[in-house]
Formats: structure tokens, sequence, C-alpha cells
């Protein structure tokens, strides 16, 4: 019995110390778990206040974003605006052209602009956003009683804001009272030409915070109106001087109008003048001429030696003078557009031919080489047969009244849509101040050959006349004592 | 087969801009142009009275509904000012039908969520409902009370997507459209049912950030407390700003850094934007919390924001071919509806139009329309719907409907 309570005893001791041993070992699990626990507790912990750090850092990189944000949308707004503004060149219009939604976009909701004439000592309100119509009054009144202040602004040439408010608070102070906003920038509009003013920005809402980028922002804003200020006012005086000068050019253009008509009533005068006198001087002429070749044929007697020779003199004379009246009268008619010119298709090269045979014995007289040169597919013009051939000879005959012993050649070319004439002697030539007046009726170039040459200074006027009836061009090249060249073009026929 | 005609209007006069979307509309029809269903979506901009009077004036008889907010989405681009309209011809057997219930302020959400559903039922014996489409113009107090009346009588099974148009922060007034009445303070939907497949998408783009926390006080929208904490510390404590900052750039925190809560089970968390601020430090937020609800704050980029998009209208998609298996193989045709939050509009910036562009090339050929909200209605995720609808903040949702 003892040794059954002994034994017990001694099992229940073993259990009590395995008992014993158990709990040691699960308080340090307990231990271990805690320090688990408090480690992981610890590291949740860092990791919050990592946390924090993050959403710190974001908020500083939203701000900035934020910022950039709002540059870039200014930068825009400012570059349409821009755009917008220097696409009028009216004063007026300039401001009309700042919109509340640009001020918007800008980070804006008010906006004030004066111009400042300096001789009146006077602002004059140009843009009013944001503002009732009786504010913006209110606001003006406010400025033109402190002129000084508003025209310094100006006169600074610098941007001022709500920023300096750490310098000046009573005067930002007074001005977000006047103005109803929380911030602003002043921004000077200066401009060269006329008067500059002063544009003022400004944000009611107290999230807007102005920026030194802001300012800079107005700055260039206000240089843009002042700039376009400039564009429109110097448009305004170049316009004025264009109108100025139009307004003259019309007067001219009149009076020249009007001395033209005069000149073409004197002209037509003078045309009706020489056609009548003409006219008048031909009747007794074939009376004349007419009589001398009575007394020359003998048929009322015979006649002396030296009457048969005064007569010979008033017939030959007579002649040149009926030549002179015709050539006066069909040049009459040429510049008067009497004359008809009956077109057609002509050949030039044959005309060429025919006036070289007609003036074979002259050649031969004056001892003259004369050739001609035309291109086998010179095509035909269109022209008067018997004017052309009239100019040619006209052309010719002058070519060798001035190239005795000389050459004379007549050259013909195609061009695009004519055909060129050139006559071309190896004469005297033509001094180049005569040049000018060579085609002018009755010129003669004052040269001591010409008082021996006779000429009535009628026929190149006449060809000049032919040719310009034809749509033609003409001209002179000349060179003293190398000869001259006279060209004229006429339209080709097809 | 569904006959989808799309117009869009940017006249300055909401009469003359409604005649002329709807005149759109039309000539885009295919068939004879029988229409059966009419959604307008349009700027707060527009005038109610003038968006109606055009509706009436070329759409006798033609169910209408529709809502206005902050801007429109069109296939165009994103417009502050426009309206656009969709008309829809259905093919035999599909059915619709558009509701309201008015002056929800007043009344219990929970009896107004049943009456919304009774009216939608009126009709619809003996044909299957498929999905409820839902309106909001501005945001309701009690969401959850709302949606449990309205399943009440709908039935948990039916899932719903719908939005809120305005809020207290962007002070937008949105209204609604219901044939030719507008609403304020009201809800409008729309029943769908018969033969038509549907597929809902909606994704955030948010993510978890630090620890953990519970809110240990909330009623209703307002969270008191965070860890027994004055609930505003969350955001003392992660931002290092103190009371006055928060306040003063709440409105942009609040949209880069919402309050995510878990919701078990789930792997996204629902965001909260936060409103206001009270005197107590409690948070304000737009949408219900559970008290001892587990919450983060959350984080976002523009990246995540964009793939969030992409991944939405994938999961729409994927969701409406698993809607339409064992039925018919005749090649249907299908639109969607986006809600995209303006808070994400605010927030992508300028990367704004890259959203537009994930959306054309999500849905190709498929014509869409769609409007920015203040929040979203919809189950937390469209794959594994188990009977819960949340009002979501700062999410991206699509419905693509076929028939």
């Amino acid at each position: 019995m003892f040794e059954l309570n002994s034994v017990l005893a001694f099992i229940g001791l073993l259990s009590v110390i395995a008992m014993v041993f158990i709990l040691l070992s699960k308080d340090t699990k307990i231990h271990s778990f805690e320090n688990s626990i408090n480690n992981l507790q610890k590291a949740l912990d860092e990791m919050d206040e990592q946390a924090k750090l993050v959403v710190r850092t974001d908020i500083e990189l939203n701000k900035a974003q934020e910022e950039l944000d709002r540059k870039i949308t200014s930068l825009y707004t400012l570059q349409n605006l821009s755009h917008f503004i220097s696409s009028t060149l009216e004063e007026d219009q300039i401001f009309k052209k700042v919109e509340l939604s640009y001020l918007a976009e800008l980070g804006f909701q008010k906006a004030l602009a004066f111009l400042y004439d300096q001789k009146e000592n006077r602002f004059s309100l140009r843009l009013s956003l944001g503002y009732e119509e009786t504010e913006a009054a209110g606001i003006k009144a406010f400025i033109d009683s402190h002129k000084e202040i508003y025209r310094d602004l100006i006169l600074r040439e610098k941007a001022v804001s709500s920023i300096a408010s750490r310098e000046k608070p009573a005067e930002t102070k007074i001005t977000k009272e006047i103005f109803g906003v929380v911030s602003f920038v002043f921004a000077p509009i200066l401009a060269k030409e006329g008067n500059s003013g002063l544009l003022f920005i400004g944000a009611e809402k107290t999230d807007t915070i102005i920026t030194e980028g802001d300012e800079e922002l107005i700055t260039i804003l206000a240089n843009q109106l002042g700039q376009a200020l400039e564009n429109a006012r110097l448009f305004d005086k170049t316009w004025q001087a264009h109108q100025d000068l139009e307004k003259r050019v019309e007067e001219r253009t009149r009076e020249l109008s009007k001395t033209l008509e005069e000149v073409k009533k004197l002209s037509q005068r003078k045309n009706d003048f020489v056609s009548n006198v003409s006219h008048e001087l031909r009747t007794p002429l074939t009376s004349i001429k007419g009589y001398a070749s009575i007394l020359l044929s003998g048929k009322l007697g015979a006649l002396p030696e030296e009457v048969q020779k005064r007569l010979d003199k008033i017939n030959k004379h007579s002649d040149e003078l009926v030549q002179f009246v015709n050539d006066l009268l069909d040049l009459s008619r040429i510049q008067s557009g009497k004359i008809d010119l009956k077109l057609a298709p002509l050949n030039l090269k044959s005309v060429v031919d025919e006036v070289a045979d007609l003036l074979a014995v002259q050649f031969k007289e004056k001892q003259i080489e004369f050739s001609s040169d035309s291109p086998a597919d010179l095509p035909e013009v269109i022209a008067d047969y018997s004017q052309i051939k009239r100019a040619f000879i006209n052309l010719v005959n002058n070519s060798i009244k001035y190239a005795p012993q000389g050459k004379i050649k007549v050259s013909l070319t195609r061009l695009d849509k004519e055909v060129r004439a050139d006559v071309q002697d190896s004469g005297c030539g033509i001094p180049e101040s005569a040049i000018d007046k060579l085609f002018t009726e009755f010129y003669r170039v004052d040269s001591e050959m010409n008082q021996e040459i006779k000429g009535t200074g009628l026929g190149l006027a006449m060809v000049k006349n032919i040719v310009i009836a034809h749509n033609g061009k003409i001209w002179v090249t000349s060179k003293v004592g190398l000869g001259t060249t006279f060209s004229f073009t006429l339209p080709q026929a097809y | 087969m569904l006959d989808i005609g799309i117009g869009l209007s940017l006249e300055e006069n909401s009469f003359l801009a409604t005649e002329e979307a709807i005149r759109q509309a039309k000539a885009n029809l295919n068939n004879s142009g029988k229409i059966d269903l009419c959604l307008v979506f349009n700027s707060c901009d527009f005038s109610a009275a003038g968006v109606i009077k055009g509706c009436s004036a070329l759409l006798r008889d033609v169910p209408i509904i529709g809502a206005s907010g902050p801007a429109i989405i069109s296939d165009k681009r994103i417009f502050k000012h426009g309206i656009t309209v969709m008309l829809l011809g259905f093919p035999n057997g599909a059915y619709c039908r558009v509701a309201a219930t008015r002056d929800i302020s007043e009344k219990n959400p929970f009896n107004c969520g049943k009456e919304l559903a009774e009216k939608m039922l009126l009709g619809f014996k003996n044909i299957p409902r498929n999905l409820g489409l839902l309106f909001f113009d501005q945001q309701i107090e009690n969401g959850p009370n709302f949606i449990a009346g309205l399943q009440e009588n709908l039935g948990k099974g039916l899932p719903c997507i719908g939005t809120s148009l305005s809020n207290q922060v962007d002070h937008s007034h949105s209204c609604l459209y219901l044939n030719d009445e507008a609403l304020n303070n009201s809800c409008a939907g729309i029943l769908w049912g018969g033969k038509t497949s549907f597929g809902v998408g909606i994704k955030h783009g948010w993510k978890p950030l630090g620890k953990p926390h519970t809110v240990s006080s909330a009623v209703g929208n307002i969270i008191n407390s965070i860890d027994n904490k004055p609930a505003i510390e969350i955001y003392e404590n992660y931002l290092g700003y103190d009371a006055a900052k928060l306040s003063q750039d709440l409105k942009k925190l609040s949209v880069s850094y919402p309050i995510g809560v878990f919701i078990p089970g789930e792997k996204d968390y629902l965001l909260r934007s936060v409103v206001s601020i009270d005197r107590r430090g409690a948070l304000v937020c737009q949408g219900s919390i559970p008290e001892g609800s587990t919450v983060r704050l959350m984080i976002s980029t523009p990246e995540t924001c964009l793939d969030a998009t992409t991944q939405a209208i994938k999961e729409a998609q994927d969701n409406l071919a698993k809607s339409r298996l064992g039925q018919s193989n005749i090649k249907n045709s299908r639109f969607a509806i986006v809600f995209s939050s303006i808070s994400r509009y605010n927030l992508l910036k300028r990367n704004f139009k890259k959203e537009l562009n994930l959306i054309k090339n999500g849905f190709g050929e498929t014509p869409f329309l769609g409007i920015y909200t203040s929040s979203e209605l919809a189950p937390l995720t469209t794959s594994s719907y188990h009977g819960q609808i949340y009002f979501h903040n700062q999410d991206f949702s699509v419905l693509i409907i076929e028939g």
C-alpha cells in the first residue's frame, strides 16, 4: 500500500515537473509570438511612416505638376490670345479680343485695361471683364482721383502684383478692396506710338495664388497688347498716308486726264486743220500744175528757154508740194483713225522684194549695196499691204538719204507671236539725244548733214503711226558714225 | 435588334439644341423610326424647360429619361456645354419602364426606394427583369436605406447601376428628366427587361496606403472618430497639414486622397470623398460609412486612374459576354452608357482627353454617350455580384446593353 502511494507520489512529481517544463516552453513561445507581433507592429508603423512620406512627396509632386500644367495651359492660352490680338489692326478691336474665357484659362476672373492720354492727363477704360458696368465705373473714378499712382505704374515699365504685399501692405489692401480681388497683377501696356496704358488682372478666388510666373505671363500679355496697339497705330498712319497718296494720285490723274482730253481735242483740231488746209492747197496746186503743164506742152506757143526752165522748176516743186500735202493728209487720217486698214495675211518677204525693185534705180544712183534676209519658214503677218509697203519705202528711203555709197539691209525674223523687221543702214547714225524725238511729226535731227538733205519730218512719224495701227511696236537703235537700225514688229497671221 | 440613334448639339439655345440633337439621333436610326425610349444628357447650363420643350415637340408619346450634369461625354469630345440624345427602338421581347420618386429629402429613404421600385414594376408582370438604371439629381442622405427599399420590391438579385449628378462641393444644379417633366430632389429610373443582355463595369484606380484604421464612431456619411481620435487626424498625420490648411485645400485633397472603406470579401475598396470638415474634426463624406469599418487613406496617379477606365470597360464587355451565354447567336446591336466622376476630370486635368480616347478605343464601333457625375451607384465588383449595391465616389462606370 505504502509502495503504491510512493509510486503515485513519484508519478505526480514527474507530472508536475513535466507541466512546469511545458509551461516554461509555452511561455517562451508566447514571448516569441509577442516579439513577432511587436516586430510586425513596428514594421507596420514604419510602413505607415513611409506612407506619410509618400503622401507628402505626392502632394509636392502634384503641386509641381499642377504649376507646370497651369504654366503650359497659360502659355497655350497666351499664344492663342497673342495670335488673336495680332489678327486685328483696329485699335478699338484689340481689347475686344481679350475674352473672359481666355482669362479663365489663365486662372483669373477679372481684368481691366486703361489707356493714359498724357496730353489731357486722362485715363480711358478700354477693357472690363468680370465687372458690372457700375463696378468698372467706380474703379475708373478711383483711378481718376489717384492718377499719379497709376501713371507711375505705367512709367515704372514693370509689373506690380499682390506678391509685393509685404513691401506695401496698405496699398495692396486698398487695391484688393477697390478692385474686388484677393490677388492681382498690374502690368504696363507700353506702345512707342501714341498712348500707353495699364493692364489689371485679378483673381477673386482665395485658392488662386499669384506667382512670379503669373507676373511674367501678364507682362507678356501687356507687351502683346502694347505691340498690337503700336501695329494698329502704325498701320493707321500708313493707311492714312496711303489714302492721302491715293487722293493725290487721283487728283493728278484727273488733271492729267483733263489735259489729255484737251491735247486730244487740240490734236483733233490740228488734224482737222491740216486736213482742211491740205484739201484747200491741193485744188490751187492742181491748177498751178495744170497750167504749168499746158505752158510746157507748147500748145500756147513756144517758150523761151529761160521760161521753160522756170516752168520745169514750178512743175517739180508743185509735185513735191502735192506729195507733201498727200503725206500730211495720210498722216492725219491714220492718226484720227479715219483710214480703214485692209488687214489680210501678208508675206513680208515679197513686200521687201517689191520695195527693193521699186528703189533699185536709187540704189544704183547712190551706189548703195542693198540686201535682204529672211528665214524660209517666215510666217505671214496680219497687215494692210499698201500701208506696210509704204512703211518699208519710207524707212528704206530714209536710209538711202543718210547712207550714200553704203549698205542697207532688211532682215525679217520670226518671233514667238510676231515677225520683226529690221532696216539697217551703214549711214552716219543718229545722236542719242535725238532718238526719243525721232518719230515726232516735223522733227528733223539738227545736223550739218540734214541741212543738205531734203525732208519734211513726216516720214518716220507716218511709219510709227502705221505700225501702231497694226498693233505693232517700233523702235530705233543707232550709233553715230556706224549706222542706224529701225525695227518694228507685226502680229503673225496664225 | 436594337435600333440606336445618337445626336449631339452645342447650340446656345436649349430648345434649339435639343431639337437639333433629336433630329440628328432620328437621322441615325436605321429602321422605320419606331422609338421606344429617349435618353438625354446635357450640361447644367442648359435650361431644363427648353430641353423638355424640345423633347416634347419632336418626341410625342416616347418615354423620356435623362439628367443634366457638369459635362457630357460624347465620341467627339467632352463638352461643358452641350446636349446628347440617344433614341432607342427595341426588338421584339425587349422592354423597359421609366418612373421617378420625388421629394426624396422629405421622405423616408427606404419608402422612396420602395415607391420607385413599385412604379417601375408596373406593367412588368411575367417579364423577366434584367437591370435597373437610376439617376439622382443630388446626393441622397441615407443611400443604403434607399437601396434597401428598392431591393425590397425588386429583389436583391437584380443588379442596379446609377449615378448622383451633383453635390454640395461643386454647387452645380443638376436636374432629371422624366417624360415631360424636369425634376429636382428626385430619383428617376429605368427598369430593363426581356430579351436584352447587359454588361456592367466599375473601377476607380485608387490604391490603399498606410496601415488600416478603424472607424470608431460614424453616423451616416459623417465619420466622427477613427481609432478613437478625431477623424481629421488621419489627414493631419498623413498629409502633415493643420485643420485650417486642410479645410482650405479640401476640395483638391479629397479628390487626390479619398478614404477607402474595406468591404470584407471584396478586393476593391469603396471610395469616399470628404466634402467638409466640421468644427469637432469630423469628416463629412460623400456617401455613408458604417461604424466599425476598416478604412485606409487612398492614393492614385493619372496612370492608375486611366488603367481603371480600361479595366472597367473590359469588365463590362466580359460581363456582357457572360450574360448572353445560352442566348441565340443572332448578331445583336449594342450601345454603352458611361458615368465618370467629375473628380476624375479634375484629377486627370489635361489627361482627361486620354480617358476619352481610352473609352473610344475600348468601345470600338459601339456607340456610346455619357455624363460626368458626383457619385456612382453600382455593385462593388461587377464580376461577383452578391446583391450589395453601393454609392461610389470617383469611379468610372460602364453599362453596355445589347439586344
